[in-house]
């Protein structure tokens, strides 16, 4: 019993943080059709400005937590400013190689900046830590991921809710031009995107920095790629099928830990990929997703 | 939108009243005169160049065949495809089990599944096999991104990549896992390659202006008018990823032939990176396109690569430079697709950009 509950905590806080990621990304995509594959090294901007901040002397965790959010959401609205403007108007592929090179780019900055080897960052070490409710002990690391995860996406749902920026990107998803005649500023509603989708992956790299205790130039690359397989499971552009997408593969992955015998393990992320690459065989447009006709998305 | 105006318009005026004979004879001219380039450096390296150059030369034609296989798919039907290396690893590894000599197979994989520790089989009939093995994973994985959209077929796509690499890494009695296969018979030299990378190009150049091609370019201009016209874009996009994925299995198959020593990380992100700079700055739309990436890349890369590993300055080393090239050809990906997204070659074949120069020139 005890095993078990382990386990599911294992998986609902994996999931968080995929939905977390998955929702950074699909909050951009819905707007601007972009799939930004930078998104990881959004995440491993981040983080390395965690790095270098604890290298020149910061020692507060939570002023290293704030920092990481707020670079994670400046580097994201720069990415836009920089890369993603001049291909707003651009068919999706053109965006995604885009976003492809641009994640290449900062890859390796990291590398040719700062190091191809990992380095080691511990200011953030003191999250992860034991938690004894009577009997049972779990980790401090996996109950903040949810409950932070958690309250993330409640704001995000009242911000998409209740504001006027808010309505502006749930109406842009649906319709850009019409949002534009009611007098909204394009560029706003994009930055603002960005810097929520840049702000939930700060919030990962936290929990990412936490639990590695370092820092290396493919931070994010991985995280972000089961974060578009989230996605693609959720439907594309969809926000509570990112969330929900993002859950199920932490479901997913937890479950073949705990099914596949030891020296099978390796082949953990192929099985992931496999199972999710079969669901899409019976819903080819995401389990969320809503089946779009050929052609709808052209203007 | 403006871009179906253009591609329309650009359609040489012959091949779209050429039938039968005429339109398969122009266009397997085409990809001769296409393909020209890439034999003149061919015979100028085997004449001149030292033996360094060849080996260098062996792997940039390596990739310019993975480029061209890369071509027929993401230029036909304009999805891009972050996987196609799977299937260079496939076709790599798949000759490595299958023609490595035995005495070499007691040391390194004596443990293999299916008595394949005992199979030694000539070189041209593991070829074979293992460019079926190609066949069949793409088939499977091709029915599956066929049915997609654009981006879930991108997703899926890079899910393969990383799929057959995690099977390359973790089924060590077969692949050796992290280590180097090694003791490949090396059977091709510069000529054999030459003469692959010459028909590969034809090759795409005729699925390109085939009927297939030709409505495939058209499913991915305007999916509705398409269908309208009784298109099946999914069997389309099917046929071309799987000659895609042959094509790139083709070049892993080559690449083992003479490289003799191979590893999965060879055929994983490093390369998916700069194939697809080299499609993107030589233009995805064409096959001169691929060709001039990758002409253009090899040789700046190479540049690149000699600063990279080490320049010394005044006496001082500079070993940090490790990512030059992974910037360059980042920023080599970012600039083309916002200044020129239809890369150096545009739109035109080279004998159509010819044939317009000539015929400007006659007036």
């Amino acid at each position: 019993m005890d095993y078990a509950l382990q386990q599911l905590l294992n998986a609902l806080a994996f999931g968080a943080e995929y939905s977390l990621v998955a929702l950074g990304l699909a909050v951009v995509f819905s707007i601007m059709g972009l799939v930004n594959f930078a998104h990881g090294e959004i995440i491993g901007v981040s983080a390395y400005s965690v790095f270098l901040a604890a290298a020149l002397g910061l020692t507060s965790p939570i002023v290293a937590v704030l920092l990481a959010v707020a670079a994670a959401a400046l580097a994201a609205v720069t990415f836009e400013r920089v890369a993603f403007r001049p291909v707003r108007y651009a068919p999706t592929t053109t965006g995604l190689l885009t976003a492809f090179g641009v994640s290449i780019v900062v890859q390796n900055l990291f590398m040719l900046l700062i190091s191809p080897k990992p380095q080691s960052v511990s200011i953030l070490n003191g999250l992860n830590q034991m938690w004894f409710f009577g009997p049972f002990a779990v980790s401090s690391l996996q109950v903040m991921e949810l409950v932070v995860s958690g309250l993330t996406i409640l704001a995000l749902v009242l911000f998409l809710n209740k504001s006027t920026l808010g309505l502006a990107i749930r109406a842009a998803s649906r319709d850009f031009a019409t949002v534009r005649l009611m007098g909204i500023r394009a560029n706003r509603v994009i930055a603002t995107a960005f810097a929520i989708s840049g702000a939930l992956a700060g919030i990962a790299a936290v929990f990412i920095l936490a639990r590695r205790g370092s820092v290396s130039p493919d931070l994010g690359f991985g995280l972000v790629l089961k974060a578009f397989v989230a996605c693609v499971i959720g439907g594309f552009g969809s926000l509570a099928g990112a969330a929900a997408g993002g859950m199920l593969l932490g479901f997913i992955e937890v479950g073949l830990l705990v099914a596949l015998p030891q020296e099978y393990g390796g082949f953990k992320d192929a099985l992931t990929y496999v199972i999710i690459v079969a669901l899409l065989v019976y819903r080819p447009e995401g389990l969320l997703g809503q089946r779009v006709e050929l052609g709808d998305k052209e203007i | 939108m403006s871009e179906n105006a253009e591609i329309i318009a650009a359609r040489p005026s012959g091949a779209a009243t050429g039938v039968g004979n005429g339109r398969f004879g122009r266009s397997l001219v085409g990809g001769l005169v296409t393909a020209l380039p890439v034999v003149v450096i061919g015979f100028a390296i085997l004449a001149f160049a030292p033996a360094y150059y060849t080996h260098l030369a062996l792997a940039a034609f390596v990739n310019l065949i993975v480029v061209v296989g890369l071509q027929v798919f993401m230029g036909n039907s304009n999805i891009a495809n972050l996987g196609h290396s799977a299937f260079v690893g496939i076709g790599a590894y798949g000759v490595a089990v299958l023609s490595t000599p035995l005495a070499m197979k007691q040391l390194s994989i004596p443990n293999a599944p299916f008595g394949l520790a005992l199979v030694e089989l000539n070189p041209l009939v593991a070829a074979l096999l293992a460019l079926c093995v190609v066949a069949i994973i793409a088939a499977i994985s091709g029915k599956i991104i066929s049915r997609l959209s654009g981006v879930a077929a991108t997703i899926v796509s890079l899910a393969l990549l990383i799929i057959v690499h995690s099977v390359f890494l973790n089924w060590t009695d077969l692949f050796k896992g992290n280590q180097a296969f090694f003791g490949i018979p090396k059977v091709i030299n510069l000529p054999a390659m030459l003469v692959a990378s010459v028909v590969v190009i034809v090759i795409a150049r005729l699925f390109k202006d085939s009927r297939w091609g030709l409505q495939l370019r058209a499913s991915a201009q305007s999916p509705q008018a398409a269908a309208a016209f009784g298109i099946d874009a999914r069997r389309l996009r099917l046929v071309a990823w799987v000659l895609s994925a042959l094509i790139c299995g083709l070049a892993g198959v080559l690449f083992a032939y003479f490289a003799g020593t191979i590893s999965p990380k060879l055929f994983y992100f490093q390369q998916i990176f700069m194939t697809l700079a080299m499609l993107i700055l030589g233009g995805m739309a064409t096959v001169t396109g691929a060709v001039t990436g990758v002409i253009v890349l090899s040789i700046g890369l190479e540049f690149i690569r000699s600063i990279e590993s080490g320049v010394t300055i005044a006496g001082i080393q500079l070993p940090q430079l490790l990512g030059l090239s992974g910037v360059a050809l980042g920023v080599v990906i970012v600039l083309c697709m916002a200044f020129r997204p239809g890369g150096i070659s545009g739109r035109l074949e080279l004998d159509e950009q010819l044939s317009r120069l000539f015929r400007r020139n006659a007036r």
